[in-house]
Parts: structure tokens; C-alpha cells; sequence
């Protein structure tokens, strides 16, 4: 067992850092009040490599580990969780070409993707079916060679900037998956949606209404939508949970710079052991998130099943990065409370993290659903 | 529209705050946005609004400003001159301005035989010219006591600390000064206006260019005005 970085990993990690002072954190708190899509960043991101790693090499991309991915999200995201958002986003559509899509699928939609700066978003959500997928009411009818397909998805991520999406629809009883390229006829998109948080992050609805797809755009077969909509999840929840991590190490970081410089009762902050062990207590948390997290991508990257750790990853980073944000804002007192600190921000950021890419309660069933099938835990 | 035109005036001015101020954070107690380049060695810097006294420290890129104390017993006349001597440059300027346009119209009215109310104006042309002259004379001349009043609250007020903003204004005051002095050279040249019916000389080619260069040397000082107005509001009121 091995935890030291490796050179390449200690380097990758010291150019995101370098990407996030400059880019990401200077501009966290201006893309945060206008709620405009950050197109800049992501263009500086995509020139320094830092958009669709996982993109297989014969497509361009750079073929990424899990792993090499979570620490660099959780550099990104310690700038700003909603601008990393941005950058990362594409991946969620991305993986179930890479899983499911055929050659001249992944030759159309994700080699010009690592040509030129582009976004793509996962369209799987809808109004009555969130964390319960198989509620999916959008319907994809056959109609000779291609497929017709009707309804509403709903909170969909880089939805307005996306130039195709992967949608799930339903054909007959089952669900399948489909790329529909988003300048058919047929796709409406909606106004951005005003979030509590994570402003950057471009969220909108995208209506479908008798959008004509080819059966060429079909991913994988009739009926295997929900199983490649769920094994994507497998690989990006371990990238969530290092954008939650990155959000504990920024409320840690803001709280200890601050605690260390502020007096009270003629002391510095720190001095106070009410404060000082809430920095202790973050510190370990986002230890052990961190270890949660590099154990799911490092399985994932080995090829082993990893749903019951990445669940485990994704929900206890989420609800690390919830506490240490409501901590960091207790330790600056009232600025904590205020817009012109990035504590407040760091709050309405991380709630999100409990609630996408499947709520805490769902990570808890999945976790629940593997031990089921356990005779003893070792 | 209107809401494309303000959002391209606030990317203009984020861009602009970015090349000039650098790295910025807002005040946690006035909320004026001020730039990190401007605290000392140690890290401190007050800010030129309310007096905190700010500790600075960038983590991650984050700009966390500590606030140490307050200066309560700064320098506060009771008679704040450079507010007050701001405001006739800047009262006076758009009506200068508003009167170098009427003019333009009326005399590309005249060129193309339009009446109406240009026409109207043109047959009192001269008067409106030396309007618009005196304007510009009290307006860019006052402006010297502006500036010079600017400096002495920079002085004792403000104790000569190295503010971006005061660094802006002080350079586009200059600016403002010799782009209106520009301005009144030309008018007074009589390459603008023509001496016989006060209107623009439109017809040689000669004639344009010395009014286009009349027109915009005014337009840009208005925008030199209006952001310099703007900066000394929020050096009053905060962000």
C-alpha cells in the first residue's frame, strides 16, 4: 500500500493548482453574482488539458485514470465548485459514449470534443423522475430507420452550451440511451435555472418535441439505457466526490488563514480551543474523504466493481463538504455570514454536493444493497 | 436590448477593473471593491472608505481580508472639497457635449436640406456654438481645481496611500484635461465651425476630419467623465 503521489501525479496536481489560483479562485466570486457560464476558464482549461481527460487516446483524448482525475477536480473545485463544474461537467455524457458507443459514435461526438473547446451534457433527469431513474417518462418512438422522441428533461448541466446531449428515453417497457446532437429540430432549450448555489454552472431544461434521431445514434441496445446510465456513475461519482473535497479544503484553508490573523480577547482566533479543534476535526474529515475517494477511482481503475465505494465516497464527501463550509462561516463569525467573504459561498456550494449525481439517501441504499448480498464484511 | 447594453458595459468595466486592479476582494465592511496589490509589505492596507484596517492573505487564490481595527480618527474635514469641485466638471461637460451634437445635426441637416427642428437649431447656430464653448471652457478649466483638490484630500485625507482608484482617477483626469483641451483648440481654431453661420464645415474633406476629431475627442472625454464619476462615488458610498 502506496499513498505517495507519483511524479506525474505530483505534477498534474501542481499545474491545476497553479490553473485554479490564477483562473478559477480570482474569478469565483464575479461568476457567482452574474450567474454567466464561464466559457473563458473552460477555454483556458480545455488549452491546458484540463477538459475530457478521460476521452480514450485513439480519440484524441488523454485517456486518464479515475484516480489522476480526482485530484485534479479537487484542485479545480477548491476554487470554485460551480466553475469546475463547468469544466467537468462534460464528462457525465461523455462516459456512456466511452462505455456503450460504438466506433463511429465516438469518432462523431467525442474526437472533436478534444479538437476544439465544446461541451455535451447528460439528459436523464426529468420533473417527476430524479433519484427513481426508471420513472423516465420521455418516450423514444420507432419510426422506420430512426426514432422519435418527446419530453422534458429537467436540471440538465451545460444544457444551453451543449452541442449534443445523452438522453434517456422510453422505448416500449424499457429505457435506452441515445446521443441526440442538440441542433435538431425539435430541441428546446429553457432559461437557466437560478440555483442556491453553484452559479457558474450553466443549469437548464431542455424540452424535446418530435426530435428526429437516427437509429445510428442509438447507444448500445434496446433496453440497456439504465444499466449505461447507471455505470457511469460508477466512474464519475469518485470526480464528484473530489469536487466536494475540494470545497473542505477550501472552507479549511479560509478558516485557518483567517483564524490565525483574527484577535479576540486579546488572542489570536486559533488561540481558542473551541476553534481550533473545529480545524482539526476538518482536517481529518477531508483525510478520510480523500482516502474514500482515491480507494473507489483507484478500483474503478483497476477494473473492479466499485459501486459500493464510490457511493460511499460520494456521499461522505458531500456531507464533509457540508459541515466544513457551516464550520468555516462559524470561524469567521459574522463575515462568515456575508457575501464579501467566500464562506457563504463555500455553504450554498456544498449542498448540492448531497443532492446530484444521486442524493445521500441513494448512495446509502446502494451501499445497503452490497452489504445485502454479504455473508460477512471483512 | 437595454439589458445586453448594461451587460456589455459590466464586462468592459470587470475586464477594465482586471488589467488595472489586478487580483480584487470586496471590503467585508463597506463592500468597496479594492485590490489586493495595494496592501504594504506587512499585508495591511485601510480602506480609503471606512477605515478598516485589513489584513491580507491570498490562500488559493481566495483574497481573505482580517479586519484588525478600525481608523477612527482619520483626517474628516467637515468640508470635503473634492466631491463638491467634482461636480461642476462633470454637471457642465454633458451639456457641452449635448451642444457639439445638436450642431453636427444641424449642419449634416443643412448639407442634406432637412429642416425641422435641427433646422431650428442651425438658424441659431452661432449662439448654440458659443454655448457650447463657454461650456467647455468652465467645464475642462474647472476641472484644473478638481484635480487639484483631488490631490489634497489624496494628501491628508487618504495620507498618500497607494490606491488603485485614486491611481485611475488621477490618469484619466489628465486624460480628461487634454482631451477637452483638444477639444477647445479645435473649436477655437475655426477649422470645426465655420465663422460665417457657426455650423460644422461639412463640405471639404478637410472640414470632416476636423469635426470627427472635434466630436470624438469630446465623446471620449465623456467617457473619461462618466468613469471618473463613477470611481469617486465609490470612494463616497462604498460598493
Amino acid at each position: 500500500m502506496d499513498f505517495t503521489p507519483t511524479p506525474r501525479q505530483q505534477e498534474l496536481v501542481e499545474r491545476a493548482r497553479e490553473f485554479t489560483r490564477e483562473w478559477i479562485s480570482p474569478n469565483a466570486a464575479r461568476y457567482d453574482r452574474s450567474g454567466e457560464f464561464p466559457r473563458d476558464i473552460c477555454r483556458e482549461a480545455f488549452k491546458r488539458g484540463f477538459m475530457n481527460p478521460h476521452v480514450p487516446k485513439e480519440y484524441g483524448g488523454a485517456a486518464e485514470a479515475v484516480v489522476d482525475h480526482c485530484m485534479v477536480m479537487e484542485e479545480l473545485a477548491t476554487g470554485c465548485s460551480g466553475i469546475a463544474t463547468a469544466i467537468d461537467g462534460n464528462g457525465l455524457s461523455q462516459y456512456p459514449v466511452i462505455l456503450a458507443g460504438t466506433d463511429a459514435q465516438k469518432r462523431r461526438f467525442l474526437a472533436p470534443m478534444t479538437e476544439e473547446l465544446a461541451f455535451s451534457a447528460y439528459a436523464v433527469t426529468e420533473p417527476e423522475a430524479g433519484s427513481d431513474v426508471s420513472r423516465v417518462r420521455t418516450t423514444a418512438a420507432k419510426v422506420g430507420s430512426d426514432y422519435i422522441l418527446n419530453g422534458v428533461k429537467w436540471w440538465i448541466t451545460n444544457g444551453s452550451v451543449a452541442s449534443w446531449y445523452f438522453v434517456l428515453a422510453r422505448t416500449g417497457e424499457t429505457l435506452t440511451g441515445f446521443i441526440v446532437p442538440a441542433d435538431s429540430p425539435g430541441i428546446v432549450r429553457g432559461p437557466k435555472e437560478v440555483n442556491l448555489g453553484q452559479h457558474a454552472s450553466n443549469t437548464v431544461r431542455v424540452t424535446l418535441e418530435d426530435v428526429k434521431v437516427p437509429e445510428a445514434f442509438r447507444l448500445g441496445d434496446e433496453g440497456k439505457g439504465f444499466d449505461i446510465a447507471m455505470a457511469t456513475f460508477n466512474h464519475t461519482r469518485p470526480g464528484v466526490a473530489a469536487g466536494a473535497n475540494g470545497i473542505t479544503k477550501a472552507a479549511l484553508n479560509i478558516a485557518l488563514s483567517y483564524a490565525k490573523r483574527r484577535r479576540t480577547f486579546d488572542k489570536k482566533l486559533i488561540s481558542n480551543q473551541g476553534i481550533s479543534f473545529k480545524l482539526a476535526e476538518m482536517m481529518t474529515r477531508l483525510d478520510a474523504a480523500r482516502f474514500l475517494t482515491y480507494k473507489a477511482a483507484w478500483l474503478f481503475d483497476q477494473g473492479i466493481d466499485n459501486a459500493r465505494e464510490a457511493a460511499q465516497a460520494k456521499w461522505f464527501a458531500a456531507d464533509v463538504a457540508m459541515s466544513a463550509a457551516v464550520e468555516c462561516a462559524q470561524v469567521l463569525g459574522g463575515y462568515g455570514y456575508t457575501q464579501e467573504m467566500p464562506a457563504e459561498k463555500l455553504i450554498r456550494d456544498a449542498k448540492i454536493y448531497q443532492i446530484y449525481e444521486g442524493a445521500t439517501e441513494i448512495q446509502k441504499m446502494i451501499i445497503v444493497s452490497k452489504l445485502l448480498r454479504m455473508k460477512e464484511v471483512h | 436590448m437595454f439589458e445586453d447594453l448594461r451587460r456589455l458595459v459590466g464586462r468592459i468595466a470587470d475586464a477594465f477593473k482586471r488589467r488595472f486592479y489586478g487580483p480584487t476582494f470586496r471590503c467585508p465592511v463597506c463592500h468597496l471593491v479594492l485590490a489586493a496589490i495595494d496592501a504594504d509589505g506587512n499585508g495591511l492596507l485601510v480602506c480609503p472608505v471606512c477605515g478598516a484596517v485589513l489584513e491580507i492573505e491570498s490562500v488559493y487564490g481566495h483574497v481573505v481580508p482580517v479586519v484588525l481595527d478600525m481608523e477612527i480618527h482619520r483626517p474628516q474635514p467637515k468640508l470635503r472639497l473634492h466631491p463638491l469641485a467634482t461636480h461642476l466638471p462633470i454637471g457642465l461637460f454633458p451639456f457641452a457635449v449635448l451642444g457639439a451634437l445638436l450642431l453636427a445635426g444641424a449642419s449634416l441637416a443643412r448639407q442634406l436640406g432637412l429642416g425641422g427642428i435641427l433646422g431650428a437649431v442651425s438658424r441659431r447656430a452661432p449662439l448654440v456654438a458659443d454655448a457650447t464653448l463657454v461650456l467647455l471652457v468652465v467645464a475642462v478649466g474647472f476641472s484644473l481645481a478638481t484635480l487639484a483638490s483631488g490631490l489634497w484630500d489624496w494628501n491628508f485625507r487618504y495620507r498618500r496611500r497607494s490606491y488603485r482608484q485614486i491611481r485611475v482617477k488621477i490618469a484619466f483626469a489628465i486624460g480628461f484635461l487634454v482631451l477637452g483641451a483638444a477639444a477647445i483648440a479645435l473649436h477655437l481654431s475655426g477649422a470645426v465651425f465655420s465663422s460665417a453661420d457657426g455650423l460644422m464645415r461639412l463640405g471639404s474633406p478637410g472640414g470632416v476630419a476636423a469635426a470627427f476629431t472635434y466630436l470624438g475627442a469630446l465623446l471620449a472625454d465623456m467617457v473619461v467623465v462618466a468613469t471618473l464619476g463613477h470611481i469617486g462615488g465609490t470612494l463616497v458610498f462604498g460598493g
